[in-house]
């Protein structure tokens, strides 16, 4: 064996041992992706729906365990920002992400990017760094969907609050400005008041018992969140104003009792489940080098009590929604 | 004569204590002008200020604050600390809900919250007299293990929907009154009773303002701090019911929000952080100061994005004109 063809036995062993190498190390070539997925907080049954969602999907296309990762203090930045770090050394093949404060996160996300770690950002939007897709509800739709219904149920007339959520968050100032666009087009509804309750309950409650002494007519109430709608609906049976329609957005279990007992009058769906799954989907098909679409908007209907059914299904029986349905 | 204990005595004596009492007259004066200054210029912003309603429901939304913050008051008194308070409202509200909501009697809840809370608080008391851990610490550690618990147990999701008479201890209404007005009255009432007339209660304000002074004197410390982080557990518990029996849903992140305007009531209140020193009655004043702010910006309809800047410069405020007096006093001697 001359010296050429020893080069070139070594040159092929290590063209063999490389390729080897790279099998094991490249994620999209073998299944089995470990993932790690990010909410805001674990109090909220939104998050487990998504988180359910999550699991369904990963599961349904053979990637490997899912991390999950929330503040244990609700919606805290700071605990958000050290877990993306300590994920970020552990180094998942791909970053499922929502944000507690979408520009807060953003310098911990850019060294998310530098690490070269895929991200896909769900639920809110994050205003800065590179996520290969963006899967979220349409919340402006959603307030303003949401807003329609109840308008329409007061028939164009009266007077109405709304109960912001968390300022500066997509899902509240969002929410809030499609409200304000259905009190636009019905100019004939008179917005008594709009204030914060900060997506929690108690806080809704003693807002709406505020309100309710400086208004002596309040017709209807657009709250940017369920669980506000609930503190409002709370304060409002106490008061004996049981005639007072309220819509939230929403959708997790309580809201389909309620909206079946007659307390709240509608939520629009914001789809946790769904949003889980896609945002899954989305990372697995990068990975696997499949074509992503940037931005995958999930629609929601307006629930009443004609279409609770499909949200009464516990989440572990429900089913991924089908990719090609959203990726266009 | 130099051997003589006046300084045990001294701590022993009602009549010394009494002449601290003295003192706080001024200071809830104070707390009462401010009160009263708020509410004027709310009054004379909306007709709606000032009605029976409102001060009932100002009431009613102080009255949770306070039920959290009169336990933490005693703690505090007795130089100690509880920042597990509302973690712990939040467990004993979520087992609370979960017996409830099993079908078993609302009784049965009501004494599961009642028990967790003054078994956190028992834990609280033991880290701090057994292993002599620092109050802050120790109670900090407690609000994560309380906090974790009550993760597990509700595994991200709600408990809703109690039954009407459980219900009726937050929302419901005796000859005009809220409930839990009630229940606040009660418990500035027996609380204001305790530390103020029994011989546990003055012992509490000696242990809080000089500790090595009320250990020569013979007071059992261990005992009675045991008894303080007890009470506050307790009332954590207590809170627990009234909290879950308002909004009527349990889930686990519910105390939490509670813990700062908690504190922030025992301070506006005027009870000194180094402790001996304060009161129950001012505690309610504290909390109701923090309502009051609240109520007057959905009143006004204050727009959200000023809210917070409002509260912190109420708060400010507070603070600055109990310095200003407290100072003046100590001038005049």
């Amino acid at each position: 064996m001359n010296s050429r063809h020893r080069m070139a036995l070594h040159g092929l062993a290590l063209v063999v041992a490389a390729s080897g190498a790279a099998l094991a190390a490249d994620p999209a070539s073998a299944a089995g992706e470990r993932l790690a997925a990010f909410y805001k907080n674990q109090v909220d049954p939104h998050f487990a729906l998504v988180r359910a969602g999550v699991e369904a999907a990963a599961k349904e296309m053979g990637a490997g365990p899912v991390t999950h990762y929330a503040p244990t203090r609700p919606n805290n930045l700071a605990e958000q920002l050290s877990e993306i770090e300590d994920v970020t050394v552990k180094k998942p093949d791909a970053i499922l992400f929502m944000a507690v404060d979408p520009r807060g996160v953003v310098p911990a996300i850019e060294k998310v990017n530098a690490a070269g770690i895929p991200l896909v950002n769900y639920n809110d939007r994050v205003r800065g760094g590179k996520f290969v897709s963006y899967v979220a509800a349409d919340d402006f739709n959603l307030g303003l969907d949401a807003g329609r219904y109840l308008l329409k149920a007061l028939g164009g007339k009266g007077n109405v609050v709304i109960l912001e959520g968390v300022k500066g968050s997509t899902t509240s100032d969002d929410r809030v400005r499609g409200f304000h666009k259905a009190l636009e087009e019905n100019p004939g509804v008179k917005l008594l008041a709009s204030q914060p309750a900060n997506y929690q309950r108690l806080q809704a409650l003693q807002v709406m018992e505020n309100l309710i002494q400086s208004n002596s007519s309040i017709d209807g109430v657009m709250a940017a969140a369920d669980v506000m709608a609930f503190g409002a609906i709370e304060a409002l049976e106490a008061a004996g104003k049981k005639a007072t329609m309220v819509v939230g957005i929403g959708g997790v279990p309580e809201s389909i009792e309620a909206i079946k007992a007659g307390r709240l009058l509608a939520t629009a769906e914001f789809n946790g489940y769904k949003m889980g799954c896609l945002a899954t989907m989305a990372a697995l098909r990068s990975l696997r080098k499949e074509t992503v679409p940037d931005t995958i908007v999930i629609k929601g209907i307006v629930i009443d009590k004609t279409t609770t059914g499909p949200f009464e299904v516990p989440a572990e029986k429900r089913t991924c929604p089908k990719w090609e349905d959203y990726a266009k | 004569m130099p051997n003589n204990p006046v300084s045990a005595t001294a701590v022993r004596s009602p009549q010394h204590w009494r002449h601290l009492f003295a003192g706080d007259g001024a200071e809830l004066a104070l707390r009462v002008a401010l009160i009263v200054l708020i509410g004027s210029a709310l009054a004379l912003a909306s007709d709606a200020f000032l009605s029976t309603a409102n001060v009932l429901n100002v009431l009613r939304q102080a009255s949770l604050i306070f039920l959290l913050a009169a336990g933490l008051t005693l703690v505090i008194l007795c130089g100690g600390f509880d920042l597990s308070v509302a973690a712990n409202l939040t467990l004993s509200a979520c087992l609370a809900a979960g017996v409830i909501k099993s079908g078993l009697s609302p009784w049965l809840g009501i004494a599961t919250a009642l028990a967790c809370g003054t078994a956190a608080g028992a834990l609280n008391g033991l880290a701090v007299t057994l292993l002599r851990l620092p109050p802050f610490l120790a109670t900090y550690a407690m609000l994560w293990i309380l906090q974790g618990l009550a993760f597990h147990y509700m595994g991200g999701q709600e408990i809703f929907g109690f039954p009407p008479a459980f219900r009726a201890l937050g929302t419901g209404f005796a000859f005009g009154v809220p409930v839990p007005v009630y229940l606040m009255a009660v418990v500035l009432f027996v609380a204001t009773v305790f530390v103020r007339s029994t011989n546990v209660g003055q012992e509490i304000y000696a242990i809080g303002a000089n500790p090595e002074a009320a250990r020569l004197s013979g007071i059992p410390m261990r005992r009675r701090q045991m008894l303080v982080y007890m009470l506050s557990g307790l009332m954590s518990g207590i809170a627990a019911v009234v909290f879950l029996a308002r909004v009527n849903a349990a889930d686990s992140g519910m105390g939490e929000p509670l813990l700062l305007p908690a504190i922030a009531a025992v301070l506006i209140g005027g009870t000194s952080l180094f402790g001996g020193v304060g009161s129950v009655l001012g505690t309610v004043l504290g909390a109701i100061i923090l309502a009051l702010v609240i109520n007057g910006m959905n009143l006004l309809d204050i727009r959200a994005q000023w809210q917070p800047l409002v509260v912190g410069v109420v708060l400010l405020v507070a603070v600055m004109v109990d310095l200003v007096a407290r100072g003046r006093r100590e001038r005049i001697g």
